[in-house]
């Protein structure tokens, strides 16, 4: 295959959010959904091409792919089982969040090309971060992703809240990816390359040479570790979270919370992965690596247990699952704490991810549905929703279900499966600590659960005939985020894609024989 | 091994319900009631028709009749397997049953939201018989969970005042205690190093674990089954969630719920560690102890009919602590059958309470008086149940409890008085209780009130019956129990 084919993926995408960018520019103001239509379908067409090169590269065994595998493209990204499955992670993330917007971009008046096409920029990067194999790749990834979501989260912009979240992440963002880049350049400094595979040979020739690489190179690990702990929100590089993930316009946050999540512990995946991994090319060379795992698993438990309990108190159903989304890094972070004492570990934090895709999505969706149809997005807004919406609440029960790790639902799955790993690992009392962590969590997703429910009959009595939510307290800023503003009839895009993604949650749960055993072949080829 | 899947279809049909019911428009509360009738009537006609085959099926792998088992995910060694013994059928069978006995007695009790609740109700039938019938621990982990989710919002929705706090209470106690347990389970996996989830071949290797390692997974199960049984000190949930729940709902959570915590002790905990269960003895019998004498004395002083019935059930499976803690094979077969004559009794208990608050609305012990003046019938039946739950001879709850003394005898005398001692403040309270209520001056505000339904005789009848009938013939019953019972005698090497 061509080196073309080969980025086919990213070719489509990045011509799609140019061309997305053009049109716009030709349409007048009330055609303008035309051109979410053309994202729409440029994106599905991404999708298709990474579908395709699923089925050329994953199905044959013949010499021919496997060279296609195993060969860089153009020395900087790789398109192994690991890049693929990311790929087509954040491809589908990306689908689902076009559809999820349509409405909500144009009832707030949001930039329509401007949206679009900086969302395909920042799934753009996101795919290189997950295929590169070079440091300086996975930086050039990050900033596509990292600076499109800087104006996404801003998108808002005769909103306060929007223009605070966006600088916020700005500040914040900046920060992490100085020190992401301090830390690869003392990887550099100490091993002479930036080329993923050549650091692990390298590093073990040069061990023997120079008693300052270990030091320093560990130094610059452990620097990667605090720049992406601020991209996935790990604790205590989570303070910008809550304020972007409530500021930010809703299919943005949703966004957020999957998408460039996903793509930074995919590099952390990648880096650390052959550190930690079974293979262990680094640790041998490296007095202190052996202190990574710990490292990991404090991360770990302090990200979950202050995600959690910071959610319990909070109103907004947004700030509430901006948290919940901290949680949830938390547990994923388990995955690299044992990933040394059980490979499972990595595979773990891989099928984590495509469940945390399914269950976060599917539960932004009801959030944007209930929102374009004039609730608000205060947690006591919802009250009486099992009437007033039966199926977008029982949907939202379903996704916090998933989310809380209850079976059948690929929640529990996921989380079954890092407890697997945690047990198999010896680490048999960060599994006790995810478990009291997932009984905290029960508290702030059974306050919204019993508001759609259990609360039912005074909500009935106070609306009458009046549609939802616009009595209630969320109308207080017209514009805001929280505002429900003119409700839109609304077309079936946004149920269409809540659909999808209740779907995986259930689908992700039965499949997943395949596909752990997938994840542990991308956790293995790296 | 049966080629028809018995079992998929008793654990499914009930959940293909709670689908088919929301396809019913809400209004057609008529035909809702039905389709729930029908969809829980399937898994009781599937299980007699088992019961009247079960002799000439011979016993396939693992003793376990009905077998069905296909690999689910076989890199992790999951397998959906599933069978039934003469541990699990009478479980099985008294689901069916009480679940059934659940659906028609809402009919009329449930005015609201009937096709949510009969869905729910049905979806919780599907998790309490996988429970039962799952033979491989995530399969079962699986059932076990599902329960939570729709008793949560039965309690929740359809509850009395304080629902919410009851409906959470549950929700987060079982919770909490199933995922200690799932990780006990996990710790069991890795450990036996079998590479499987299948609770036969894991409870064949696990014997030779170390003391240490058994002792702590069997603590960690021990939290899981406890919080369900419930015991002393697990058990606040449950008379918060008894006297919240509706009737129908109290019915299957006394009656079939709480046996998903006494089963695991027999079809987990005790076989599969014996040397833990061994070491464990004493601590186990104790609570037995407690729940004996501290669930009678609470439910002396309460002055709510539905809690007084709440704390009689934490008494009630004392026993069937105290019988796993002799572990003779009379005491543990005697555990096994408090198992069934509870789940009857204590059904129907409910079953009178709802019957009384139906026309009464009230529960308050002291409001009530003269019932037997005002509504004979329901007084008669209200009556042999109370009787049936002090343990009368004659009726099933006797012979549970006879047969637990009896085998704890040669090991305790002492546990045994104690537990007698507790017995006697059963009969008491019991007593005490149908004074007040049955006898004495009618009330006014209470002439006139209707007596018993055909409809309430009907979904009382197949109840008592059974109540009579194993009081009368135990052989029905130990047919299936013995076997297992000699099973877990073998495995902690006693007599």
């Amino acid at each position: 295959m061509s080196w073309t084919s080969l980025v086919l993926p990213e070719l489509v995408l990045a011509g799609t959010a140019l061309a997305v960018l053009l049109l716009d520019l030709f349409l007048a103001p009330d055609r303008r959904r035309l051109t979410a239509y053309l994202g729409l379908a440029g994106t599905a067409a991404a999708l298709a091409a990474a579908a395709w090169l699923w089925v050329a590269l994953e199905g044959g065994t013949g010499p021919a792919t496997i060279a296609a595998k195993a060969a860089p493209i153009a020395g900087m990204l790789r398109l192994d089982t690991f890049a693929l499955v990311f790929k087509l992670l954040f491809l589908a993330i990306g689908l689902l969040v076009v559809l999820l917007s349509i409405d909500f971009v144009e009832r707030r008046g949001l930039p329509v090309g401007e949206f679009y096409s900086l969302l395909l920029f920042a799934v753009l990067g996101m795919m290189l971060m997950a295929a590169s194999r070079d440091l300086v790749m996975i930086y050039l990834g990050l900033e596509t992703t990292s600076i499109a979501s800087y104006a996404l989260a801003g998108l808002l912009r005769r909103d306060l809240r929007s223009g605070e979240a966006a600088l916020k992440y700005f500040l914040t963002g900046a920060l992490a990816s100085a020190v992401i880049l301090f830390g690869m350049s003392l990887i550099y400094g100490a091993t002479g390359s930036t080329d993923l595979a050549a650091l692990m040979t390298s590093s073990t020739v040069r061990a023997g040479t120079a008693a300052w690489f270990g030091p320093v190179a560990l130094a610059g690990l452990v620097l990667l570790i605090v720049g992406f702990g601020f991209k996935v929100a790990a604790v205590p590089f989570h303070f910008w979270a809550p304020d972007a993930y409530e500021g930010a316009p809703t299919p943005v946050t949703t966004f957020f919370s999957v998408g460039p999540k996903a793509a930074s512990f995919a590099v952390l995946l990648r880096v650390f992965g052959p550190v930690l991994g079974p293979a262990g090319g680094w640790s041998t060379a490296m007095p202190g690596a052996g202190a990574l795992p710990t490292l990991f698993a404090v991360l770990a438990v302090v990200t979950m247990t202050v995600g959690n309990l910071t959610a319990l108190s909070q109103r907004n159903i947004k700030r509430m699952l901006a948290y919940s989304s901290i949680a949830h890094a938390g547990y994923a972070l388990v995955g690299l704490a044992v990933a040394a004492a059980d490979p499972r570990g990595l595979a773990a934090i891989i099928y984590y991810l495509l469940a945390y895709a399914a269950m976060n999505t599917g539960a932004f969706a009801v959030v944007i549905w209930l929102n374009n149809r004039g609730t608000g997005d205060d947690v006591a807004d919802y009250v009486g929703l099992g009437r007033r919406a039966p199926l977008a609440a029982i949907a939202l029960v379903v996704c916090f279900l998933s989310l809380i790790g209850i079976p059948p639902t690929a929640g529990f799955f996921g989380k079954f499966y890092l407890f697997l790993a945690a047990i198999g690992g010896g680490m048999t009392w960060l599994a006790v600590v995810m478990v009291v962590n997932s009984a905290i969590s029960v508290g702030y997703y059974y306050s919204v659960v019993r508001n759609m429910y259990l609360r039912a009959e005074a909500a009935t009595e106070a609306d009458g005939a009046v549609p939802a939510g616009a009595a209630t307290a969320g109308a207080a800023e017209p514009g805001g985020p929280d505002s429900p503003g003119e409700p839109v009839p609304g077309t079936p895009l946004v149920g269409a894609a809540l659909g999808l993604a209740v779907l995986a949650v259930f689908v992700l749960g039965f499949l997943f024989e395949p596909l752990a055993r997938l994840a542990g072949l991308a956790g293995i080829g790296m | 091994m049966s080629g028809f899947p018995y079992l998929t279809l008793m654990v499914f049909v009930p959940l293909l319900g709670t689908v088919l019911l929301l396809t019913i428009p809400r209004d057609r509360v008529r035909l809702v009631q039905r389709a729930a009738a029908f969809f829980s009537l399937v898994p009781l006609v599937l299980a007699v028709v088992m019961w009247a085959q079960w002799a000439k099926i011979p016993a396939g792998v693992h003793g376990m009749k009905f077998v069905e088992s296909f690999e689910w995910i076989p890199s992790l060694g999951i397998s959906y397997f599933m069978g039934t013994d003469g541990l699990s059928f009478p479980l099985v069978f008294l689901t069916a049953l009480l679940s059934f006995v659940a659906v028609v007695a809402g009919w009329h009790m449930i005015k609201d939201r009937e096709r949510a609740f009969f869905a729910l109700l049905l979806l919780l039938e599907t998790g309490m018989m996988g429970v039962f019938v799952s033979l491989d621990y995530v399969l079962f982990y699986v059932f076990w969970e599902l329960v939570l989710v729709p008793m949560y919002f039965l309690i929740g929705i359809w509850g009395g005042p304080r629902r919410e706090y009851a409906a959470l209470k549950f929700f987060i106690y079982t919770l909490v205690g199933s995922v200690i347990m799932l990780i006990g389970i996990l710790a069991l996996y890795f450990m036996a190093g079998a590479g499987t989830f299948n609770m036969m071949t894991i409870a064949q290797v696990a014997g030779s674990l170390p003391l240490i390692a058994q002792k702590w997974i069997f603590f960690a199960l021990f939290l899981g089954f406890a919080v369900k049984v419930p015991v002393f000190p697990f058990h606040t949930w449950l008379p918060d969630a008894h006297v919240e729940a509706p009737t129908p709902i109290s019915v299957v959570l006394a009656a079939v719920l709480l046996k998903m915590g006494t089963y695991g002790f027999f079809r987990v905990s005790y076989p599969t560690l014996p040397e833990a269960a061994n070491y464990f003895t004493v601590a186990v019998a104790a609570l037995g102890l407690i729940n004996i004498i501290y669930g009678a004395l609470t439910a002396m002083a309460q002055k709510d009919l539905k809690k007084l019935v709440a704390y009689s059930s934490i008494s009630h499976m004392g026993f069937v602590l105290l019988g796993l803690a002799a572990g003779t094979q009379l005491a543990l077969a005697g555990a096994m059958y408090m198992n069934i004559s509870h789940g009857l009794i204590s059904g129907m208990l409910f079953l009178m309470v709802g019957a009384i608050y139906d026309r009464t609305h009230t529960r308050e012990i002291s409001k009530l008086s003269g019932i037997y003046v005002t509504v004979p019938v329901v007084a008669t039946i209200m009556a042999f149940s109370f009787f049936a739950n002090l343990g009368l001879p004659g009726l099933a709850g006797f012979i549970s409890e006879f047969f637990v003394l009896a085998g704890t005898f040669p090991i305790s005398v002492v546990w045994v008085a104690m537990a007698g001692l507790g017995m006697l403040v059963v009969a008491g309270f019991n007593l005490w209780m149908m004074q007040r209520v049955l006898m004495g001056e009618q009330r006014d505000e209470y002439r006139g009130l209707r007596d018993a339904t055909p409809l309430e005789i009907f979904t009382y009848a197949p109840v008592v019956a059974l109540i009579v009938i194993l009081g009368v013939a135990p052989g029905v019953l130990t047919a299936f129990l013995n076997g297992p019972a000699q099973d877990i005698v073998l495995r902690l090497g006693g007599m």
